[in-house]
């Protein structure tokens, strides 16, 4: 089993927490997706764990052994941080090249990560020219050069194409069926709510929420039924006195407390219409939004009183 | 509890020999592969050759005895100074400098997680790259600048004694400026800022001592890099300063110091 494990993880820069006692473990064989809004550590938290960062208190392990102690990590490891961050003078095939042999990897495993990212045909020529769909996937390959069990992308689909998101999408999604351990970050919930298995979700540097995807939407207990009807007035005196809670909505009834078929039976026995009875789960948007709103917030109302002033 | 557990086959931990191998060969692909680094070099060579060439003509057609205790071998070298060591040093500075510049660096660290054996492997590459391109432009100045020299019959030879050694140390002068280059590099992260220091460790810093008053002159000036690099070209060394062998341990000495500083901040510090 490899995985990691994020025990009680803390880093300060100066005054500010940019993460904050944070334990977690990330599971093989499935899309863990990280996900906060823009600077609630998520990055600082990838760095640490790839030993870039020193934490100022706890510890990130994978497998056991902070990444320092990792002989040729790459071959453990896979990450991409930032898929612009490469000499532009350098071409493709070079770039691997380079990367490949710091870890003792041969030139065969180049030819095959840049074949599986359909960048053979662009080996040759420098990164320089590169759109930003073609630099994320030379950073995927760069991550897969070493076989790793365990792989991290910081915001992959970050400024990509519909082809590019549907591609690193399917991608994850392949990875951790094969068992891999795949930790994805993210400031956007619809991406991950296509992605990810389980989600990891922070705000201000703490653990909001460690959940299976599925679960998330049906722990914020907000999902009701709406429906509409000609007589609409009746059906809601109906339904309140079945035990629902009832509250008008663009022209219809948004009902809690009775499911859809109990609805529609009640409203059959009356003989009131109805012309729409739609149940509705809260949108995993809508819970990430409730989860993280209090440190959004925070963050806004800290930023607002010190702009201006230097980090 | 009947199923047996078979463990992942471990690759067997590479030795020590194979690990310096693997940073060596990192970097030495990423030096190689920049096309402006070969460029950079070239250009250096050319200019520094065709420079040594005008200047032991000028010492050839004066006719006069070279002046200010020139000799006929410190001309050969007076170019190489000026032309080859600020190319080869600005080379130095942006291997540490373009990656800090670009991100890359994290790519690196991520890596090679040792910091110290990072910065010893690409010490190894820059320094053996300074040194092969010093040796070769200070044999390189020295044949042409003697063939000249020859014509007026002021030639030397490289059978005279002193003479080899003298060429050999020139060609490694180039070695410690690129590697005290690098350290400041790694210590200041930022292209303008690692130049600076560098041509300051390298130029300024003996240049100031030259308007010192006189014993201090000499007692704080041997210290430097530029005196220093005087004294090992030098087949008449002045008197007063450190001998070419001590002067051998300054050139040493900066270059070591800066790297020892560059790894100190470098292994603590978040990238």
């Amino acid at each position: 089993m490899t995985m990691i494990e994020l025990n009680r993880l803390t880093k300060r820069f100066g005054r500010v927490t940019a993460v904050d006692d944070l334990s977690f473990t990330v599971h093989p064989g499935q899309v863990t997706g990280f996900l906060g809004p823009n600077g609630a550590g998520k990055s600082t938290t990838m760095r640490i764990i790839l030993g870039l960062d020193a934490p100022t208190s706890g510890t990130a392990l994978i497998a056991g052994r902070r990444y320092q102690q990792i002989v040729r990590p790459l071959r453990e490891v896979g990450s991409l941080l930032d898929a612009t961050a490469v000499h532009g003078g350098r071409t493709a095939h070079d770039h691997l090249m380079s990367v490949a042999l710091s870890n003792g990897i041969g030139r065969s495993r180049v030819m095959m990560v840049l074949e599986l990212t359909g960048l053979s045909a662009v080996a040759r020529q420098r990164i320089r020219g590169f759109s930003l769909g073609m630099k994320q996937r030379l950073g995927i390959a760069t991550a897969l050069l070493g076989e790793p069990r365990v792989l991290m992308f910081d915001e992959p689909v970050n400024g990509l194409d519909a082809d590019g998101v549907r591609w690193i999408r399917l991608l994850l999604r392949q990875l951790a069926a094969d068992g891999h351990t795949v930790l994805v970050s993210s400031h956007l919930m619809s991406e991950m709510a296509l992605t990810a298995d389980h989600l990891i979700i922070i705000g201000r540097g703490r653990l909001l929420a460690d959940t299976p995807t599925d679960r998330l939407t049906k722990s914020s207990g907000r999902a009701d039924v709406l429906v509409r009807s000609p007589r609409v007035t009746e059906l809601a005196a109906l339904l309140t006195a079945n035990g629902a809670a009832v509250t008008a909505e663009d022209g219809g009834l948004a009902v809690t407390g009775l499911a859809a078929p109990a609805i529609a039976d009640l409203a059959a026995q009356h003989g009131i219409a109805v012309h729409e009875l739609a149940p509705r789960q809260p949108s995993l948007e809508q819970a990430y939004l409730d989860l993280t709103a209090a440190s959004t917030d925070y963050r806004a109302a800290v930023e607002a009183s010190e702009s201006g002033a230097s980090r | 509890m009947t199923s047996v557990q078979i463990p992942a086959a471990q690759p067997k931990a590479p030795s020590l020999a194979a690990r310096a191998r693997d940073v060596i060969a990192f970097e030495w692909t990423k030096l190689r592969s920049v096309r402006s680094n070969s460029i950079t070099l070239l250009i250096a060579a050319v200019v520094t050759i065709g420079a040594s060439a005008v200047v032991a003509h000028s010492v050839a057609s004066t006719g006069k005895p070279l002046p200010g205790g020139l000799s006929a071998l410190t001309a050969s070298f007076l170019a190489y100074a000026e032309y080859a060591v600020i190319p080869v040093s600005v080379l130095a500075v942006l291997q540490f400098t373009s990656e800090y510049s670009t991100g890359l660096i994290r790519t690196t660290f991520a890596a090679v997680p040792r910091r110290w054996a990072l910065l010893a492997g690409k010490a190894a590459v820059v320094g053996a790259a300074a040194l092969l391109t010093g040796e070769a432009l200070a044999f390189a100045c020295f044949a042409l600048a003697q063939a000249i020299l020859a014509g007026r019959h002021r030639g030397l030879s490289l059978a005279q004694p002193g003479v080899p050694g003298a060429v050999l140390a020139a060609g490694f002068v180039l070695c410690a400026c690129a590697l005290t280059a690098l350290g400041l590099a790694a210590i200041f992260r930022h292209t303008a800022g690692a130049i600076t220091a560098a041509l300051a460790a390298i130029y300024l810093v003996g240049g100031l001592c030259l308007f010192l008053p006189a014993p201090w002159k000499a007692d704080i000036g041997r210290f430097t890099m530029a005196f220093a690099a005087s004294q090992v070209v030098a087949l008449h060394p002045q008197a007063g300063l450190f001998s070419p062998g001590a002067s051998m341990l300054v050139l040493v000495a900066w270059p070591a110091g800066a790297l020892l500083a560059a790894g100190l901040v470098t292994a603590r510090r978040d990238v």
